[in-house]
């Protein structure tokens, strides 16, 4: 709360997947791609496969050109928006992982040098010569992955270090090794996904097909050692955190989904095309592999960084930058106090820092679709029990005044019609709306907390009856306030809901 | 709850510091050898020198040149958000979309260099067009980490530019403050780009007449500004002048004057070292600028300290590690150039 917020209309959550996702897909390819040229140099020099050293040259060329230019400077950016999503974080990465950062910037120099030379060398060095600026390459940019994942993994499970404050402890955290092997594997596969894709441009020969069922074997190894680590890394992280996961967050839940299927389609496709038809591998499949490769890497991320909601350092500080260790001071003596940045709203000042780094007003995550057609009750009483919803949100630590005036705020923000009128609903549609909006934040039908089996054999009045007393229900219920005609349909949707349990 | 606590450095203070110092001087000799070059090789199409093969060798160094600025330029980002991380990111967060912008537009000048350097190695021509481009972005980056670092002096203006805006829409308005001291900077640039251009031009004649020209004019112009920023600093000059950094700088002008006797002689080794000290002296001097502005409301020495030795002298190993093996694979590359002549 001692820094301003940044309220950009965008949403944190994209903003920093553009550049994350980008960053992570091309930084892994620069190591991946790193071993796969020198590998592939020395064994094209031995066997004097002057085809093949060509094709490397080519291929280095646009390594060089998306390596140094891009990843090198959305690695930047990466410092640049983080600082800006989540300051107080940052700060704390910064201030505890520093000589961790300052030692990867020196394998970065040496990664960057090699780069160049290795590219400028074609040609002008000795090939053993070259090959060593190509291991040389390899190894730095390896080792980088090494000290970052250190942190990166920390963020999600910093272990004993929650307990000692040691570096190494919160480096060597429970899913580092895990996390190493499957972004070794990850980077195996990238590399082999690319080359694939600049192996294509040549026209149908022996030479094409060799290199394609080389080159594929590297993306089916790569595919192999990710998926079997990505199985540890679950594996690795405390039950308490994927327990949650499974039960009531969604986002991670599907993203690791996806993962899953996106992995199983690139085997297939690498099998199919890369190994059987490699002669003829088509550009636009070895395109569509990329396109799959940075869609896996995207899912496997959004997984990564929402399984460990509401934290942005698990059991440190609170995704909305909010510190763990201060959430006495903000529940006592109030959260407007903290706030260092203040616009003379503290209705907009309290929301901002409470809610806007996940949730936009009509964009990413957008909270006025789903209090439009409420009323302020109903608000001020989600926001004070934030972290009984579903999605695992970080609990709210300002006083009830406060909760009351971030209630204000969005209330003013919404759409004040009867919820029917809003949607332009009524019967069964507007009780289907209702129990969402209303009911579904924490009751997931089908899912985690379905209360649908205390309906059966319930008539409208003991509905009616039990929405009366829906505030005393459970912690963090609200009451009900919905209108009557609302009402009227929810009641009608429950007891629909009921005969289908009875069914 | 008893959690480990954030607010520390993680080693002395005056050890950051003298990192910080250092190694955003080696920042801005790889920057001012691209922006200064860049100036100079338009320059040169005005005057329609493009088949001077120094410009040429040049254009083709500027991608590695950018690589190098954008390689040195992330440690001392690191040491400074470690000391200041409550102003520059205050800072940062009020001017967002601009702060961001720089990487956009940091790849936009990457690429544009890079097409430069291989139209001039494919066709022997370069593209005026590309480098434009480049000087463009290389000017915007530099105004707004003048505008963004200047603001993170004056907390109370961020408070109130941030009352009047949350969007990161903000420019720091407060342009006396820094445009002197960028304008100083930029001909800074063109002062070590002239060197650079002396340096590898030395054996054509009409090249180093033109590193000459920009080295000595450069010079000249940067201590006009760079005087005219002092007496900005006016209300803190005083103190200024009670600090070591008033000594360091008078050195650093005799050094600059000295390394322009040195490279009139053609001893570049020993004018180059003039000029980096030089620059050394008045990286030292605007962080005591800094430190004035912030007196008051944050000193940092407040900071409690807790080294993490163990992990600072691997750092240090891998420093050393990182200059022998840089420095193996530059001999390579030398040890090819003289085989190949």
């Amino acid at each position: 709360m001692i820094y301003p917020f940044w309220d950009e209309p965008v949403g944190y959550g994209i903003l920093m997947a553009v550049i994350a996702v980008l960053h992570v897909f091309v930084s892994h390819f620069a190591i991946g791609g790193g071993l796969y040229l020198v590998v592939t140099e020395r064994r094209a020099t031995k066997a004097g496969d002057q085809a093949t050293l060509e094709f490397l040259q080519r291929l280095s060329r646009f390594f060089v050109l998306i390596t140094l230019v891009f990843g090198a400077l959305s690695g930047v950016g990466i410092w640049f928006v983080i600082g800006l999503l989540n300051p107080a974080a940052t700060e704390a990465l910064i201030h505890n992982f520093v000589w961790g950062w300052a030692i990867e910037w020196t394998f970065f120099v040496v990664e960057i040098t090699a780069a160049i030379v290795y590219y400028y060398g074609w040609n002008k060095l000795a090939a053993r010569e070259h090959q060593i600026v190509g291991w040389i390459y390899f190894i730095f940019a390896w080792l980088s992955l090494v000290i970052i994942n250190g942190i990166i993994t920390f963020m999600l499970t910093p272990g004993r270090w929650l307990q000692t404050g040691n570096f190494w402890d919160g480096f060597f955290n429970p899913t580092y090794w895990p996390s190493l092997v499957m972004r070794t594997g990850v980077s195996l596969m990238l590399a082999g996904l690319y080359a694939l894709l600049v192996a294509t441009r040549y026209p149908a020969s022996d030479f094409k097909a060799r290199t394609v069922r080389y080159t594929t074997t590297w993306g089916v190894v790569g595919l192999a050692v990710t998926a079997l680590s990505q199985w540890w890394y679950w594996n690795a992280i405390p039950a308490a955190i994927t327990t949650k996961a499974v039960q009531i967050m969604a986002t991670p839940m599907h993203a690791m989904q996806y993962s899953i299927w996106l992995a199983a389609i690139i085997g297939v496709l690498l099998v199919v095309f890369g190994w059987l038809g490699a002669r003829r591998l088509p550009t636009a499949v070895a395109a569509i592999l990329m396109v799959l490769g940075l869609a896996w890497f995207g899912a496997f991320e959004s997984f990564r960084e929402s399984v460990r909601k509401p934290y942005i350092i698990t059991g440190y500080i609170y995704g909305n930058g909010a510190e763990l260790a201060k959430a006495g001071a903000y529940t006592n003596g109030g959260f407007l106090g903290q706030i260092q940045y203040t616009t003379g709203d503290e209705g907009a000042d309290l929301f901002r820092h409470s809610c806007r780094s996940c949730h936009t007003l009509t964009g990413y995550k957008a909270l006025k679709p789903a209090f439009d057609g409420t009323d302020r009750a109903f608000i001020g009483a989600i926001v004070r029990s934030t972290n009984l919803l579903k999605g695992n949100m970080p609990p709210f630590l300002g006083t009830a005044a406060e909760a009351d005036k971030i209630a204000d705020y969005l209330y003013q923000q919404i759409d004040k019609r009867p919820l029917g009128e809003v949607y332009g609903l009524q019967g069964e549609g507007l009780g289907r709306k209702a129990y969402d909006i209303r009911c579904g934040t924490c009751h997931i039908l089908g899912g985690v907390s379905d209360k649908s089996k205390s309906f059966a054999g319930q008539g409208p009045d003991e509905l009616n009856a039990m929405l009366d007393m829906s505030a005393d229900l459970g912690k963090g219920m609200p009451a009900y306030t919905g209108s009557g005609a609302e009402r009227a349909a929810l009641v009608a949707f429950l007891q629909e809901l009921g005969k289908q349990v009875k069914k | 709850m008893n959690l480990p606590d954030y607010e520390f450095l993680s080693a002395p203070l005056w050890l950051i510091t003298v990192l910080h110092v250092l190694t955003l001087t080696l920042h801005f000799v790889a920057m001012n050898f691209l922006f200064g070059g860049v100036i100079i090789t338009l320059y040169a199409a005005v005057r329609r020198r493009w088949d001077d093969p120094t410009l040429k060798k040049f254009v083709r160094l500027f991608p590695s040149a950018m690589a190098a600025t954008v390689t040195l330029g992330v440690a001392p980002l690191l040491f400074l958000q470690m000391v200041y991380p409550k102003q520059m990111y205050a800072a940062a967060i009020v001017s967002g979309w601009f702060w961001l912008l720089i990487i956009a537009v940091a790849i936009v000048v990457y690429y544009a260099l890079y097409r430069c350097a291989f139209k001039a190695e494919r066709t022997g021509r370069i593209s005026k067009v590309a480098l434009g481009l480049a000087l463009l972005g290389l000017l915007y980056i530099s105004l707004t980490y003048s505008s963004v670092f200047s603001m993170a002096e004056r907390p109370a203006q961020i408070h109130s530019l941030y009352a009047q805006d949350q969007s990161g829409w903000m420019w720091n308005p407060a342009a006396g403050d820094y445009v002197l001291r960028w304008l100083h900077m930029m001909l800074g640039a063109i002062t070590v780009g002239g060197f650079f251009v002396g340096m590898i031009g030395r054996d054509e004649p009409a090249a180093f007449a033109l590193g000459k020209q920009f080295f000595v004019g450069g010079m000249v112009l940067a201590m006009v500004a760079g005087m005219a920023y002092l007496l900005t600093l006016l209300p803190y000059l005083e103190a200024f002048m009670h600090t070591a950094a008033i000594w360091g700088l008078t050195v650093g002008v005799l050094l600059s004057l000295g390394s322009l006797h040195f490279f009139f002689k053609r001893r570049f080794c020993e004018s180059g070292t003039m000029l980096f000290v030089s620059m050394l002296t008045m990286v030292y001097a605007r962080h005591t600028v800094r430190l004035l502005k912030l007196a008051g409301r944050f000193d940092p020495t407040s900071w409690r300290v807790a080294p993490q030795w163990s992990v600072f002298i691997l750092f240090l190993i891998c420093f050393v590690v990182m200059l022998a093996v840089v420095g193996y694979m530059l001999r390579l590359v030398f040890g090819a150039k003289r085989s190949a002549s």
